[in-house]
């Protein structure tokens, strides 16, 4: 996303965003909320789609854990570990699977429908990640504090809906939604989420769960 | 080949109705040691030492190396096979596994199924390549055991409620095999007993032991003085079931019954092996205490019996406790553990009783991603009742130290 910025920056847009951040129903920040703007001035442009999108494999894990990219772009499975993967989806968005030995990197994968699409491993079943495909232009996923800055052009201004998924939803189709009125660049914006999350399920993975 | 090799076959062919282009990967590890050799002859050279390296082997060898291959045929099938040398004895060469596996992708249930050579699951303690451990380099004496006498040569069937899928904390699966060709498990329980190391065998292999007294006793005329440990004698079919049950990869158990089935009566004359009648429970158990700490345990409880009358019928149990912490790219593991075979049976000519206790210390150093350099101290305590007939002490103690490079691919 600083790269997104920058490259803006260096186009001559304003280098101005729009703070968001994310709190629970507690109260308390969230991280790893994904957030995009929808809407006719805020949707999928060329720069967002031509973007670097990868979904890695590290440690036996996803990383990032959660990808969020505009409606058509192409994501780039990289695996980082000297093992093979075997990652799936057997998402509505995009049904796929990829054996991804080392060093041998497959195609990049088109996402051209807007969803939810969840990713396991067939070899190491506690992997998990995610890919929100979104049809928007502008579009992040919330820090440690709980915040994302969404770079703006000067245009990008009006009434827009703002779209809050996370990974305990309950319900993982449906993001909340808020109409949102941007006035300026910068504006600061809270949102609180309506919902209740489901617990954090936190496996501890090393190598001596395998190594294969 | 200092990484991972990638096969791409040219070769296409039809499975499943569907074509595939032949794909795989192909590990290794080579493990280069230095020992303070036990100052007997090990049972791998027909001796009476209980530890590996004794003294028929070099002060410096190497003293594994594993090849382990994996070949992609369609999305669900694949073939591995491990290969495996070791210097004790005479070079040996040859396959400690080598099946087909079914895992077809599933959105909830996960099926998998096993056909060939394999190791059943049993161990926490063996995750690394080649069913080696990363904790210390001589295993515990269950696993030690599993390693030469127990291997699976048969189907293996698992189904698995994966925690992830399910947004659970908790992954359960039940498994269950079929298998010929492990009769003679048990013969080394009865007449070396149990003791930690790290000598795998292989498939067709002969492993020898030390000529015990009452391997001259007419009723043991017909048995050889060695095992072959995965021949098939009585015909019968052997069985295991299974349940892992982990929370959220932080706890692990695995609870094995098996039993081999054999008909103890039965004998092969040419190759001078009995079926043992041999069963056992094995449950495993593993708790991180956090990212760095973990503790491993695992206990065995069994009996293995042979001959018309049972005239070799002795009950078995083993326990390890194991403390592993890592630090930078350090792991020290340390390992507290006794094994004892108790001896019912009437003949008297052959006393099986036998008792082993041992502290295992290991530290290894990951060098960069290849390399790996360790230390591993061993005191190793036994007590067997088949040693004085031949004028020896029944008690014998070792202390044993080793210094190991491991370079993995």
């Amino acid at each position: 996303m600083k790269k997104f910025i920058g490259l803006l920056c260096w186009l001559g847009f304003s280098c101005q965003a729009l703070e968001l951040t994310v709190k629970d129903t507690q109260g308390q920040p969230l991280v790893g909320a994904a957030v995009w703007l929808e809407g006719k001035q805020w949707s999928v442009n060329d720069i967002s789609l031509s973007q670097q999108y990868n979904m890695g494999q590290k440690d036996r894990n996803f990383t990032p854990h959660a990808l969020i990219v505009p409606q058509g772009a192409k994501v780039d499975f990289p695996n980082f570990d000297s093992i093979l993967h075997h990652v799936y989806s057997f998402s509505e968005p995009k049904a796929f699977e990829l054996k991804l030995y080392r060093d041998k990197p497959q195609a990049p994968i088109t996402f051209s429908q807007t969803g939810v699409v969840e990713l396991g491993c067939n070899i190491h079943d506690w992997m998990l990640g995610y890919i929100l495909v979104v049809n928007s232009g502008v579009f992040g996923l919330t820090d440690i504090n709980g915040k994302v800055n969404l770079p703006l052009m000067e245009n990008q201004l009006g009434t827009t809906t703002l779209k809050v998924w996370h990974e305990r939803y309950e319900n993982l189709d449906k993001p909340e939604s808020k109409q949102l009125n941007i006035v300026q660049t910068n504006q600061k914006i809270q949102y609180q989420l309506q919902q209740p999350l489901l617990d954090k399920l936190d496996f501890l993975t090393d190598e001596t769960d395998g190594y294969e | 080949m200092n990484k991972r090799v990638t096969v791409i076959g040219s070769l296409f062919f039809l499975f499943a109705n569907q074509s595939y282009a032949v794909e795989g990967q192909l590990h290794g590890l080579v493990e280069i040691s230095a020992h303070d050799r036990s100052e007997q002859k090990s049972w791998t050279a027909g001796g009476w030492g209980m530890s590996r390296f004794g003294t028929q082997s070099n002060v410096l060898n190497i003293s594994r190396g594993v090849l382990e291959g994996r070949v992609d045929l369609s999305s669900a099938w694949s073939g591995h096979a491990v290969a495996q040398y070791v210097p004790d004895q005479n070079d040996k060469l040859g396959f400690t596994e080598a099946y087909v596996n079914y895992q077809p992708l599933s959105k909830r249930y996960q099926f998998r199924s096993r056909i060939g050579a394999f190791y059943p699951r049993m161990s926490l303690e063996n995750p690394s390549l080649g069913w080696s451990s990363p904790y210390t380099y001589q295993y515990s004496a269950i696993n030690a055991w599993i390693g030469e006498e127990v291997r699976t040569f048969g189907a293996e069937f698992e189904i698995k409620r994966p925690a992830r899928r399910f947004r659970s904390k908790y992954d359960i699966s039940f498994l269950g095999a079929l298998y010929k060709g492990n009769d003679p498990a048990g013969t080394l329980v009865a007449w070396r007993g149990f003791t930690p190391h790290d000598r795998q065998s292989v498939i067709n292999e002969r492993v020898q032991f030390a000529p015990l007294y009452a391997l001259m006793a007419p009723q043991l005329a017909h048995q050889g003085q060695y095992v072959e440990p995965f021949s098939e004698v009585d015909g019968r079919f052997g069985y295991y079931f299974g349940t892992h049950i982990g929370y959220l990869k932080k706890h692990t158990l695995r609870l094995y019954w098996y039993d081999n089935n054999g008909d103890p009566s039965v004998l092969n004359r040419n190759t001078q092996q009995y079926a043992w009648d041999t069963k056992f429970w094995s449950l495993a158990w593993r708790s991180k205490l956090s990212k760095q700490t973990q503790v491993i345990m695992q206990a065995m409880v069994g009996n293995t019996a042979m001959g018309a009358r049972r005239g070799v019928d002795n009950d078995f149990n083993s326990w390890f406790v194991m403390l592993s912490h890592t630090w930078q790219n350090y792991r020290v593991s340390g390992r507290l553990e006794q094994s004892k075979v108790i001896d019912k049976d009437f003949w008297e000519f052959d006393p099986n009783n036998s008792e082993t206790q041992a502290a295992t210390l290991n530290i290894r150093k990951q060098l960069n991603k290849q390399w790996q350099l360790g230390f591993e101290w061993q005191y190793l305590d036994t007590r067997a009742e088949f040693r004085p007939p031949v004028g020896r002490d029944a008690q014998q103690q070792e202390t044993l130290y080793r210094a190991t490079a491991k370079y993995q691919f």
